[in-house]
């Protein structure tokens, strides 16, 4: 492992939930600490399963490893984090102040941003110097903050007299207030990250496109910061053994293949570049120290044990879903879920059968790849299909603010109104603001999207009635009844989210996290769809047989306690590009059938 | 000198990008705080969604809310009396009451769009 080598004092990994971040850091950690190193794990993951992996319980302080000499561990977690953050500014008003003031003010402080903010908080004091820390030579992190934050508090507009003198207006970093920390100690925890001397910054990834690009990003945005001495790791991948042996038994396992080294042979420019490490997907579970410790060693030194065949679970498919769906005649489908999941795939799905059916149907797609909307225009007579730009549209609104709202200001001003304006809030509105123009269309006919707002950005956009105005403005006047778009969001006839997710834990977690958040918008999800399942898709090669196996345990849990109603979608062996493909994915039975 | 406060709602941001539309109002009002503090002025801002506590403990904003609730702030005190309420105010006005000279008096007047962004 290149990444290893020479390591830093402090290690940092960074990709989408589910990559296997965790697994890493603490593999890392066990293989630091055995070669005598003295090492601090920290793990931010809500899943965290660290404390069951080294048998010890840890929670929210140092504690010693006995299983493993040398290693520490402590495990931070966020949404406490912030949920203990929102305690100290608001608990001091709460019966002091009017309900729904005190109620306003949480609603604030509960979006992405704070939650970011507040585990950042928790961290710094490891990156400076401390009794806390001199004793660990190396301090693993299982996660690292985002280039907004970084760049937010790097800048010196945002700080002016803010915590020094507990009063000021600085913006985006306002939940910096509620921060306890000086800013001495912010500045040094910023400085210590952007030393390649001091640290090192692991992207973790899949061999998967759509994937790769968002490392990319995550890499861009960092290297632009000075975080430039980066290292990759992709995760997962199938080893070539597996594809050979199993391909005249398993044509699955050869398509993964094929498509896993074809996602690697057009990796973005960005990260060809740098020093990568392949991990092969190993034939056993990644639970206990001994797992742990072979996930570094190359994958034909681990033992293999057969395992039995898993049969297909009986769950429904999308073609149920769009039973209910098109019993409406019309109205709005948004799909919701974190990157990567296959959103727009299964959106494009929705809408074809929709179509085929019949019915009146626009799709509407966020989708940077353009070529799913391409192949579908025109294919079928009831189907349109138009295509947001999620860059362009966050870019007009950024030009838009900057040549009116940031003319006036100075220099510093200026600098902390663009910052915001990289917020990823300020996207999610700008591409919502794009798709809102095309809801209207749902009274008459099905619109379906490929993206939601999350229910934090509802909230503050309906409490402060800045979108009931807007609309109100789009409507003309004089207009006694109408429905607000928070209010057709809300009305399950009207709307419909389907949350999409993986069978796996932690894509499963931010799932149930994203259903929470719709909740507190008044906004019940109507169905899950766990895609990509292998499972579903009834493999032969062992390594998927494991997977499949794994998978079937988060398939009940999300049949049992998340969804009220939901479907399955197998893995497929080729891209469903195209209408007869799509078709395929709508009906379990047809799906893996033909060339 | 008087004191100047301002009792913002809850904002994410001062400057309102966070919003469905940014409040030209909102920018214009933190340009004018700049200008009034390098005169020499003092002007405090207190953010409902950072420093509530600053609006429980001070009698004249804690009625305020109770009365008429976060949606008509924010709310402006000189030496702690009401000044203004439900909008921000004009950079003359800020001139008037704290007694600078208005060396720019053509500070456009705060549209209707109300003050809260995000």
């Amino acid at each position: 492992m290149q990444f290893l080598e020479a390591l830093p004092r402090f290690v940092f990994f960074t990709g989408k939930g589910g990559v296997g971040k965790t697994s890493i850091a603490c593999a890392t950690a066990i293989d630091l600490a055995a070669r005598g190193r003295r090492v601090l794990l920290v793990s931010t993951d809500p899943a965290s399963n660290v404390g069951q992996v080294f048998g010890v319980e840890i929670g929210n302080r140092i504690t010693p490893i006995p299983a493993v000499p040398n290693l520490s561990a402590l495990e931070i977690d966020p949404q406490a984090a912030a949920q203990a953050y929102r305690d100290r500014i608001v608990g001091p008003v709460r019966g002091l102040l009017p309900d729904s003031v005190v109620k306003g003010v949480e609603e604030q402080l509960s979006g992405a941003c704070t939650t970011e903010i507040a585990a950042f908080d928790e961290f710094t004091g490891l990156l400076v110097d401390s009794s806390l820390t001199h004793d660990y030579q190396h301090i693993v992190f299982d996660t690292a903050p985002t280039g907004h934050t970084i760049r937010l508090l790097q800048l010196p507009g945002a700080w002016s007299g803010f915590l020094e003198a507990g009063k000021g207006d600085a913006s985006c970093l306002g939940p910096l207030a509620g921060l306890e920390k000086q800013r001495s100690q912010y500045k040094a925890a910023v400085d210590a990250l952007a030393d390649g001397a001091r640290t090192r910054l692991v992207l973790v990834a899949r061999a998967q496109q759509a994937t790769l690009r968002e490392v990319a990003r995550t890499h861009d945005e960092l290297a632009a910061i000075g975080i430039d001495r980066q290292f990759l790791v992709i995760n997962g991948l199938l080893p070539a053994g597996e594809a050979e042996d199993g391909a005249a038994q398993d044509p699955l396992a050869a398509a993964i293949f094929a498509r896993e080294q074809a996602a690697l042979a057009a990796m973005p420019a960005g990260l060809a570049s740098l020093p990568t490490d392949r991990i092969a997907l190993k034939p056993f579970n990644l639970v206990g120290l001994d797992a742990l410790r072979q996930l570094f060693a190359p994958a034909d030194v681990c033992p293999t044990d057969d395992v039995a065949p898993v049969s297909p679970p009986a769950a429904p498919d999308i073609a149920g879903l769009v039973d209910g769906i098109a019993a409406d005649g019309h109205g709005l489908v948004m799909l919701m879920g974190k990157g990567g999941v296959g959103k727009t795939t299964l959106a494009a799905a929705v809408a074809v059968e929709l179509a085929r059916r019949g019915l009146p149907v626009h799709l509407t797609t966020s989708d940077p790849a353009a070529h799913l909307a391409e192949t579908l225009e025109g294919s079928l007579d009831q189907l349109t299909v138009s295509r947001i730009d999620p860059a362009a549209e966050t870019e007009r609104y950024r030009q838009h603010v900057l040549d009116t709202q940031g003319a006036k200001l100075d220099a510093q001003g200026r600098a902390l109104l663009e910052e915001d304006l990289r917020s990823p809030c300020t996207e999610e509105i700008a591409v919502f603001q794009a798709f809102s123009r095309i809801i209207r269309e749902a009274g008459r006919k099905f619109v379906v999207m490929d993206t939601a707002p999350t229910g934090h950005t509802l909230l503050l956009l309906d409490a402060t009635g800045a979108y009931h105005r807007e609309i109100m403005r789009q409507m003309g006047s004089g207009i006694a009844h109408f429905t607000t778009p928070m209010m057709q969001l809300q009305d399950p006839q009207r709307t419909k989210v389907l949350i999409v997710t993986l069978a796996e834990t932690t894509p499963v977690l931010e799932a149930a996290n994203l259903q929470a958040d719709l909740r507190r918008a008044g906004i019940e999800p109507w169905a899950w769809v766990i895609n990509n399942s292998v499972a579903a898709a009834g493999p032969r090669s062992t390594l998927l047989r494991r997977r499949a196996r794994n998978e079937l345990a988060e398939i009940e849990n999300v049949a049992a306690r998340h969804a009220a109603r939901y479907a399955l979608v197998p893995l497929l062996r080729h891209e469903p590009v195209g209408v007869e493909r799509l078709c395929q994915m709508v009906r379990r039975t047809q799906a893996n059938q033909g060339a | 000198m008087k004191t100047l406060q301002i009792f913002d709602p809850a904002l994410c941001c001062s400057t309102g990008v966070c919003g469905v539309d940014v409040d030209q109002a909102l920018v214009q009002f933190s340009a004018d705080v700049d200008w009034a503090r390098q005169q020499g002025a003092s002007v405090e801002r207190f953010n409902l969604a950072q420093e509530p506590l600053a609006f429980a403990g001070n009698p004249v904003v804690k009625g305020f809310l109770e009365r008429s609730g976060a949606e008509a702030l924010p709310l402006v005190l000189l030496d702690g009396e009401v000044a203004l309420a439900g909008r921000y105010p004009a950079r003359a006005e800020i001139a008037r009451w704290l007694g600078l000279a208005d060396v720019a008096p053509d500070a456009p007047k705060p549209c209707c769009s109300g003050s809260k962004c995000c």
